[in-house]
């Protein structure tokens, strides 16, 4: 599969492969890299000294200011707040969507007609930009008009009927549904290719040893799709740490701050109120949340292959 | 909840009462999450269809008549043609580019054994592992320094370069698998490494490349921060970004805004309906393998 390795011969013609070899080489991999170490690497390291100034934007010169900023942050209770409302986001926007995929999945593996079309339906609102996600959910959520109260008003329960966005403690869990219902898709598509290869004659010897449904469902089933399940849990977590779209537009971090995550709260910090090096400080903490998932997310992948 | 044992047990000629039972809530449970999928985009279009009255008398029902004055309307004053110019001219060079920087990095990855190879890879895959929040505050400043804030460059560059990480990783696993022994007997036949990867081992990695493609697309498409933070000129804006302000703008303008976010989400939805295998594939190529 590799390079025959360039040796032996007269040294002139070993030059002469060593170009071939490796210059080439080289020269494909260096275009990628100029690109990448000054648009990412470059800003990255940036982003690392920016933290540690006071810089409003304007100054001509940043004002170095140690790790004020990062002594700021442990005080800062609507950061931490914000990192509550990341963390019910990642439960409940982990756990469900994962669940519906797989209650999907065993359906319809569990011999249905129309694969092709209820995958190409579930996964419809996958390929909507967040910001179509969030007219439709913005829509339905309506406290006159909107398609969740009308329903409730429909079958009675007209009580609870309320402006969902507009109450702080709805909110959240209103925006995770709507970002639930534009990934579960995502989940199933993964979940089904999975169980594309569970082998039947495990299932079949569980059933002969006299295991039901459940029991299958749950010792041969989920084992075997753990690779699976541990991957998209993981690519979940990772989305969860940076969701921005969804929020921006629905609630814009509101009600007060009842919705407010850490992606919008740096956002507003470093674009709305111009505190470059407070909001360089914030876009650290979600480095370092995102590397310690993306971290496991990689060594899983490695396992899993 | 898997319910395979007819499936194991093989095909029954009379089936008992419980399989149909089964069947009843199979099929409601699969149609319902389906129609959970497919209504709310039925409301968007109706609503587009309505005058504000219709809208207000009743929100949810099929539109009593087609008025089409909102989407000339949206598209009027929304001037979603720009924008949807925009989002070409952006989408296009950010595909072009990843995937053409890519291709030769990932390549060079999995052909040649470079002294110092695998630390540049490493290199790269630590920007995998990077959101773009990490440095979406100085690049700002960077586009600035370099003239590219006000022009399409502030999207396009750092698409590309954000891009290449995952793309590389993907693209080196998919040349890994080809068979290699192909680019040893056209190098035996006079090629050299050049032609041996344009001619020989390119074209193998087509369907890897196409899934990419539309990974790379449907990120470009849909990405909203990005331009949000760099293509603020009225004039940049990409279709998303203008559907925002747009709505935005009109606020208590229903069945407008509606028209605006069926003419942004129609015609992918369209194209996903045609090529939705391939889209399926393309969008779930970090979590499948191959």
């Amino acid at each position: 599969m590799q390079m025959v390795s360039p040796v032996g011969r007269s040294s002139k013609t070993r030059i002469t492969e060593w170009v071939q070899h490796y210059g080439v080489g080289y020269a494909f991999i260096l275009p990628a890299l100029a690109v990448y170490l000054f648009f990412v690497a470059y800003p990255f390291a940036e982003s690392i000294y920016y933290s540690l100034t006071d810089w409003n934007g304007a100054q001509p010169v940043k004002h170095f200011v140690g790790l004020a900023n990062y002594a700021r942050l442990l005080s800062d209770h609507l950061l931490w707040q914000s990192l509550g409302h990341n963390l019910v986001w990642i439960i409940m926007g982990t756990i469900s969507p994962i669940a519906i995929g797989l209650f999907l999945g065993v359906l319809l593996w569990s011999g249905a007609r129309g694969m092709v079309v209820f995958r190409t339906v579930y996964f419809l609102p996958v390929i909507l930009a967040e910001v179509v996600v969030a007219i439709i959910w913005n829509w339905i959520y309506h406290p006159l008009m909107g398609a969740l109260n009308q329903l409730l008003r429909l079958i009675g329960l007209g009580s609870l009927a309320r402006g969902w966005l507009g109450n702080p403690t709805t909110a959240l869990p209103a925006l995770i549904v709507a970002a639930i219902w534009a990934y579960y898709g995502f989940c199933f598509v993964v979940i089904m290719a999975g169980l594309q290869n569970v082998s039947l004659e495990l299932v079949e010897a569980a059933t002969i040893d006299g295991a039901n449904a459940w029991q299958r469902f749950v010792h041969v089933i989920i084992p075997e799709l753990r690779h699976v399940l541990t991957m998209i849990t993981t690519l979940t977590m990772m989305g969860g740490f940076s969701v921005f779209g969804i929020v921006f537009v629905m609630t814009q971090g509101g009600p007060g701050t009842a919705t407010q995550v850490i992606a919008t709260y740096t956002y507003r910090k470093a674009f709305q109120e111009n505190s470059i090096g407070y909001g360089a400080a914030l876009s650290m903490v979600m480095t370092v949340l995102s590397l310690v998932s993306s971290y496991v997310f990689i060594r899983l992948r490695e396992r899993g292959e | 909840m898997a319910m395979t044992a007819q499936r194991i047990r093989g095909v029954r000629r009379r089936r008992p009462a419980r399989y149909w039972v089964f069947k009843f809530f199979q099929y409601g449970a699969l149609i319902f999450f389906a129609l959970l999928c497919i209504i709310p985009l039925f409301w968007i279009v109706s609503t587009a269809f309505k005058t504000t009255a219709e809208v207000a008398a009743n929100p949810l029902g099929p539109p009593p008549e087609l008025h089409w004055q909102n989407f000339v309307q949206a598209w009027v004053q929304g001037r979603f043609g720009k924008y949807l110019r925009n989002s070409i001219y952006v989408s296009v060079p950010i595909v072009l580019g990843v995937l053409g920087l890519a291709c030769l990095a990932g390549y060079s990855f999995a052909r040649f054994k470079l002294p110092g190879g695998n630390i540049i890879f490493y290199v790269f895959l630590l920007g995998l592992m990077v959101p773009f929040q990490s440095i979406m505050i100085p690049l700002f400043y960077i586009l600035k320094d370099i003239g590219f804030l006000g022009t399409y460059w502030a999207m396009i560059m750092p698409s590309i370069a954000l891009g290449l990480p995952f793309s590389i990783f993907f693209l080196r696993a998919f040349f890994l698998a080809l068979p290699w022994e192909l680019a040893d007997a056209a190098l035996i036949d006079g090629c050299d490494e050049v032609g041996v990867f344009w001619k020989v081992m390119l074209p193998l990695a087509g369907p890897g490349i196409s899934s990419l493609a539309v990974f790379q697309f449907m990120g470009a498409w849909n990405s909203f921060l990005l331009p949000l933070i760099y293509m603020q000129k009225e004039e940049l804006r990409p279709l998303v970004l203008g559907l925002m302000f747009f709505r935005n703008q009109y606020t208590q303008n229903y069945p407008l805004t509606m028209a605006g976010a069926t003419i942004v989400m129609l015609p992918i939805v369209v194209v996903y309906v045609i090529f939705q295998r391939k889209f399926i594939q393309g969008l779930t190529a970090g979590a499948i393998k191959g």
